[in-house]
């Protein structure tokens, strides 16, 4: 009797996951566009969930969403292949780690379009569309935004403390898009501030907000007064902290000021949905094309948040610095590294 | 660099790090005690954290929070003690179910009452708010802040730490409850219920679990994340070993590894020496491959953790 339950109980709660996953059902005469996830899955505020509300602006091209979320890299194929073979228009792979699988299943399926979210593009691949962000971009101008207020305009706003010229960087793991974002950081506040220190801890994951919110207190103790985090989840911790410690911090990817309106500066904008939009966009006008497409500045896909509560606080001076920066950026005065490699002379 | 102002920070962080692992560890010292294996702290502090923080969130108090993640943290190792002592299931094959199915709990529920997975609202308030700094103790040199300047749960840690050294040796119970786990048919023949014991084991270890769980979403921090836990309740099984199954043991490994993880973080800011981040990160994880490789050779387990024990009954 009590097995009976047990096996019963195990039963609703199996099915219960099963359909966890679920997402809308497309009908017959719609076009699918679809995604998979990485294992980060869908809440991770970041490239999963920017790419589903991206393939969500597709209804007006008649496009219904589909995801499905992988929770091992070994699902990486079989999902984007499965989603293929259920007919799909186009099929997105999210995040670089699925870099592999994307180009394999675009090969295995020659007949169906994928585009791919942070992984570059392939010229034999005229099916495949690589979708790269200049993070380095929107990092270089929350660093000169940070190298301007910690030390020169600290008395502009309370939460900064003038005796220090220390700002901090918590990375989630060191993949691409975050050293670009790390690197570009460290070059924006070094333009502005050249005897500034720029902090640096990799909490190891992108989920644990208790390793972020110690290694933004770690940074603080050593007078950091602005913490940048390009951590996903990790980093709502390092947002917190600083809230907590009644210093500044700047989010990440979206605008993050929700989270702790008196401590988020600005963040440090990477605008994933409208780049699927586009992609959307050309496969229903039927102009899609193969090969690697690169959003920032000039896409109005990097940037910087509004300042929000902070808006009158911060001096015309350093508006203006930013918009040089902008400016500099755009008309490619200012060429910004993308590598921890090719920035040697301002980390050691 | 190795200043006071650097050590006091170091201590501190190192308490604050370390008490989520703490309270899984010692609580699992009391179950392993009773004689059931426990790997599901992972999985119990998922579930602690979750519904502490969708309680403070929903009722705006996160006291209620904190009520909530330890009993739904005991009520969800219960299907533990019920797999492993009424149903005879492996511990260990049990153990990975509740962590697995735990993740997926928490991920449907996520759709269900937040409306999408991932990271619930922030609450209003969080137990971080509520300092406790005790007079002239905090200000204290080195140690001051690490034990007198903290937040609530982490007050709550130490005391349960003494409490369940004191529970486990100096009361009946305790001495019940470690009978069941080094020779529970004695216990069993001087009228005792060796399945009571143990579930109250499993019990007392999905609470502390709980607790621990509710730390890191409502003291901590101020949301949920799914699979927050991030590894800790597998590093609080190492600490039980290297702790000789003995709560203080467990909490001195607890400490151990928690100061290696604030040192490593130090490391990284402060650049003592030029590797890449992901090299400092797997720091604690070799301290925790090195204490239980070193320590757990004279350690002994409870002499029947982990064996099935069953009661010869007449049809009912």
């Amino acid at each position: 009797m009590k097995r009976t339950m047990l096996m019963l109980t195990l039963l609703v709660l199996a099915g219960a996951l099963v359909f966890a996953g679920g997402r809308s059902e497309a009908a017959p005469d719609r076009k699918i566009a679809a995604m998979a996830t990485d294992v980060g899955g869908l809440g991770d505020q970041s490239f999963n969930d920017g790419a589903y509300q991206g393939l969500l602006l597709g209804a007006p091209y008649g496009f219904e969403a589909r995801v499905v979320e992988s929770n091992q890299q070994t699902d990486y194929i079989p999902n984007l292949s499965g989603l293929a073979e259920d007919g799909a228009e186009i099929v997105f792979a999210v995040g670089f780690l699925m870099e592999d699988a994307v180009k394999e299943a675009a090969r295995m399926h020659p007949d169906t379009l994928f585009g791919g979210i942070d992984i570059g593009g392939d010229d034999d691949l005229p099916n495949f569309q690589g979708i790269l962000y200049r993070e380095e971009q929107s990092g270089y101008l929350a660093g000169v935004l940070a190298g301007l207020m910690t030390k020169e305009h600290a008395s502009a706003i309370p939460r900064l403390r003038p005796e220090h010229n220390v700002v901090g960087a918590v990375l989630g793991m060191l993949v691409p898009p975050v050293e670009r974002f790390e690197v570009g950081f460290i070059q924006g506040v070094k333009s502005v501030n050249p005897d500034a220190t720029v902090l640096s801890v990799t909490a190891g994951s992108f989920v644990d907000q208790a390793a972020g919110r110690e290694a933004a207190l770690a940074m603080i103790e050593q007078g950091a007064d602005i913490v940048f985090q390009a951590a996903g989840l990790t980093g709502l911790g390092a947002i917190q902290a600083a809230d907590e410690e009644g210093v500044l911090a700047i989010g990440v990817d979206i605008d993050q000021n929700h989270v702790a309106p008196d401590a988020v500066l600005t963040s440090a904008i990477k605008k994933i949905p409208e780049s699927v939009e586009v992609v959307l966009r050309s496969v229903a006008e039927g102009t899609f094309q193969g090969g690697t497409v690169s959003y920032g500045l000039a896409e109005d896909a990097t940037g910087l948040a509004p300042f929000h509560g902070f808006d009158s606080m911060i001096p015309q001076e350093v508006k203006d610095a930013l918009e040089a920066a902008r400016q500099g950026i755009l008309d490619g005065s200012i060429e910004i590294a993308t590598s921890r490699s090719q920035i040697r002379h301002l980390i050691d | 660099m190795f200043t006071l102002e650097f050590l006091t920070n170091l201590l501190a962080a190192t308490v604050r790090l370390s008490t989520p692992i703490t309270l899984a560890a010692i609580g699992a010292t009391i179950c392993e005690r009773s004689g059931i294996v426990n790997i599901a702290m992972e999985g119990i502090m998922v579930v602690g954290a979750f519904f502490a923080a969708i309680v403070a969130y929903t009722t705006g108090n996160p006291w209620l929070g904190l009520l909530a993640g330890v009993l739904f943290g005991g009520v969800y190792s219960l299907l533990h003690a019920f797999a492993t002592v009424t149903l005879h299931l492996d511990h260990v094959v049990s153990g990975a179910v509740m962590n697995v199915l735990a993740f997926g709990i928490t991920r449907f529920l996520m759709v269900l009452i937040v409306g999408h997975p991932g990271t619930t609202p922030s609450i209003p308030r969080g137990l971080g708010r509520y300092r406790l700094s005790i007079p002239l103790l905090s200000d204290l040199p080195l140690i001051g802040r690490a034990l007198f300047g903290q937040t609530p749960i982490v007050y709550m840690g130490f005391f349960l730490v003494a409490f369940l050294t004191w529970f486990l040796f100096k009361t009946k119970t305790g001495l019940h409850i470690r009978a069941a786990g080094e020779h529970p048919l004695a216990l069993e023949t001087i009228g005792v219920s060796v399945y009571k014991m143990r579930y109250l084991g499993v019990f007392i270890s999905g609470l502390a679990s709980g607790l621990a769980g509710a730390y890191l979403s409502i003291e901590a921090n101020v949301s949920f994340t799914e699979g927050m836990s991030a590894g800790r309740g597998f590093i609080a099984l190492a600490a039980m070993i290297s702790g000789g199954w003995h709560p203080v043991g467990a909490f001195l490994a607890s400490l151990f590894f928690g100061f290696a993880d604030a040192l490593q973080m130090r490391f990284q800011v402060l650049r003592v020496v030029n590797l890449p981040g992901e090299l400092f990160i797997i720091f604690p994880y070799l301290v925790t491959v090195i204490a239980v490789a070193g320590l757990v050779r004279r350690s002994r387990p409870p002499r029947a953790v982990g064996k099935d024990f069953m009661i010869e009954r007449s049809e009912d």
